[in-house]
């Protein structure tokens, strides 16, 4: 394989709250490598949106704190970049995409005079005429129908779906080798997400940017990601190929979370949730911090007292899990997640 | 834009109108305007009747107000109650006089407490907030015209003790200036911070709130994610929106401004609106007052079209609606 684009290491971010110290982040490790997608999915709290937040240096500091690890890109650590070095990289050579398209745009400017900053931050030369001409080009790219009127519209007169899709082009407008889109379908109506993910997909051919794709939602991982990280209590829990990671996960939390789904071809009266609630990331449990949910543990000492590192399986190159037994889903994956849902 | 300027300019029309009634019926029924002069030895029936038919007196209090409507648009609100005197001339006069005190408390407030609030909010906590926190509580409690004598004793003890005049403690000019500007100045300088002490503990609190409700939004992320400086994002992004609720906490601010103009012209002897009204109540003549309120509710309504106007123009969302 080439050179990761994006080299995570061991990145610790935690928040000094009244409560105590949030462990968001711990020991995060991934890479993203040229031109593919990689799904990073967990629930909310799992680390996801904070460690990318972290890479690019947009954690409010106090209260977060970025405690150790490295974020390779482009040769050079970004934790050790000063603000102005981050500035030129944030939204230069790293594009970002959020949530809420609705809240994400600044209410009192327009559309066009955002994509505009965009593309006049990293190129001092860009005349305004030719920074609106880009932008309008950029509109026109993602699909905003009659982008020259639409370029001096604010974003209370786009629609979810084209705001979402501004959201892009000012992503894009700089040409990134890195994409991250943080959720960026959540906050859309379904018919809706589907033509974002399209234009979006779009973008990422024009562009060749690798692409880090949080969500929540696996059917979105299935669709575009090449490559997964699952992540659970602010660590990476299991990562592989996207077809491992749905085909043979050796991770009991992706096992839960894949028998979660609602399924077409079962007649189920009820979803199969995962029992129990997401730690506490103040106060962590001992050893796996999965096992107090685990139908794997079965109370064994072992996940209480030592922490399983993320380690290679058996299943295939590149596929990893942190569980003491992971192996043992090997031969009765489709047997446990029946008893998962015979179970409950 | 436009549009939505005429329209705001019309609406304030009958506001007005509505205005003027309440004030003519209420200080109408507050007493017989008469009643001072028929005490006067030297004023005569005649006259007290000569009065009676010239303002209309003897009619019903609608009717009085339509007549004083047409005296005030047509007449520039005519003459006092004896007929001796044409009001507008003088209420001209102290316009023009405290406009220029509350026009320059007002910017000086803004100015200050924006940057107070704006630093406050980016450096929440520090020193820097824990003080501006401690003055406002000061600005808000401290009466205008004990701050106002406060500030004349200390600049009447630094002259004496030096011989210098860096400030004048009454009037609004002396008789015959070498430089006019900078004698104004000298004369404005103390009324001026008198007055905009309680603007800017009021300000600088909305500022710092609303700063702090701003730069944790979504889009500053977003700005910030662009790789926009830092400065930038604050002025630019930051700050644009959390002007809209500070602009109209100031226009409707005006109000009391006006009141603290009244008190601060008084202790500093200020031939403004204030001295004025305080000088024709103490007169019993209900005809200036009533026109001394009228202006002032013409300066109420005209702030809140200025805020209006300032605030579609901060708000895109609000101006179509």
């Amino acid at each position: 394989m080439s050179e990761p684009v994006l080299s995570v290491r061991d990145l610790v971010t935690e928040f000094k709250t009244a409560d105590g110290i949030v462990h968001a982040v711990d020991h995060v490790s991934y890479d993203v490598y040229p031109g593919e997608t990689l799904g990073v999915v967990g629930e909310s709290g799992s680390g996801k949106s904070v460690t990318v937040m972290s890479v690019l240096g947009l954690i409010p500091q106090p209260p977060g704190r970025i405690v150790g690890g490295e974020v390779i890109f482009g040769g050079r650590d970004l934790l050790k970049l000063s603000q102005q070095e981050l500035q030129q990289i944030r939204g230069g050579e790293i594009g970002m995409i959020f949530q809420d398209p609705i809240s994400s745009l600044n209410p009192v400017l327009t559309v066009g005079d955002q994509i505009s900053e965009a593309l006049l931050t990293h190129n001092s030369k860009l005349s305004a005429e030719d920074a609106r001409k880009r932008s309008v080009e950029l509109l026109h790219a993602v699909r905003v129908p009659n982008p020259d009127a639409r370029f001096d519209q604010y974003p209370h007169e786009y629609s979810g779906g084209m705001r979402q899709r501004a959201m892009i082009a000012m992503a894009m407008a700089n040409q990134p080798k890195l994409l991250i889109a943080d959720e960026p379908t959540t906050a859309l109506d379904v018919t809706i997400q589907a033509q974002v993910l399209d234009v979006l997909q779009q973008a990422q051919r024009e562009t060749h940017a690798a692409t880090i794709l949080i969500t929540h939602d696996l059917g979105l991982i299935a669709e575009m990601a090449d490559r997964v990280v699952v992540m659970y209590a602010g660590r990476v829990v299991e990562t592989g190929d996207v077809e491992t990671i749905f085909h043979a996960p050796r991770h009991p939390y992706t096992l839960g979370l894949m028998a979660s789904l609602p399924r077409l071809d079962m007649d189920l009266e009820r979803l199969q949730p995962i029992p129990g609630q997401p730690p506490s990331l103040i106060n962590l449990p001992p050893g796996c911090k999965f096992h107090p949910r685990c139908m794997l543990s079965h109370g064994r000492v072992r996940c209480r007292t030592e922490e399983p590192p993320l380690a290679p399986t058996a299943g295939g190159p590149g596929h990893r899990s942190a569980c003491h037994f992971k192996e043992e889903l090997a031969d009765g994956v489709a047997a446990l997640s029946a008893d998962v849902r015979t179970a409950s | 834009m436009l549009v939505y300027v005429v329209r705001r300019f019309l609406y304030s029309i009958p506001v007005l109108l509505l205005c003027s009634f309440i004030i003519f019926t209420f200080v109408s029924v507050s007493g017989d305007p008469l009643s001072e002069v028929k005490r006067r030895p030297n004023v005569s029936q005649v006259t007290v009747q000569q009065i009676v038919e010239r303002k209309h007196l003897d009619e019903s209090i609608p009717v009085q107000w339509a007549y004083w409507l047409k005296d005030a648009t047509t007449n520039s609100f005519g003459t006092d109650l004896l007929g001796n005197r044409p009001i507008w001339p003088d209420l001209k006069r102290v316009m023009g006089n405290t406009l220029q005190l509350v026009v320059a408390a007002e910017l000086l407030a803004f100015t200050i407490a924006l940057a107070m609030g704006v630093i406050s909010a980016k450096r929440q906590y520090s020193l820097f907030d824990y003080g501006t926190t401690t003055f406002s509580f000061f600005g808000f409690s401290m009466p205008v015209f004990w701050f106002a004598l406060i500030l004349q004793v200390i600049v009447t003890n630094i002259y004496l003790a030096t011989d210098v005049r860096i400030f004048y403690t009454a009037n609004l000019s002396s008789p015959n200036p070498e430089n006019f500007l900078l004698d104004r100045i000298q004369h404005l300088a103390l009324p001026v911070i008198a007055l905009s002490v309680l603007s800017i503990a009021t300000y600088s609190r909305y500022m710092r709130a609303s700063m702090l409700e701003v730069v944790n939004s979504d889009y500053v992320r977003t700005a910030r994610a662009k790789g926009v400086p830092e400065r930038k994002v604050t002025v630019h992004h930051a700050m644009r929106n959390a002007l809209i609720p500070v602009v109209t906490v100031a226009a409707l601010n005006f109000g009391t401004v006006l009141g603290g103009a009244v008190v601060t012209e008084t202790v500093f002897a200020l031939d403004g609106m204030g001295l004025y009204f305080i000088r024709q109540l103490g007169e019993r003549d209900a005809y200036p007052v009533m026109a001394w309120l009228m202006v002032a509710a013409v300066f109420v309504i005209l702030f809140n079209l200025l805020a209006d106007i300032l605030y579609g123009y901060l708000d895109p969302r609000i101006r179509y609606e």
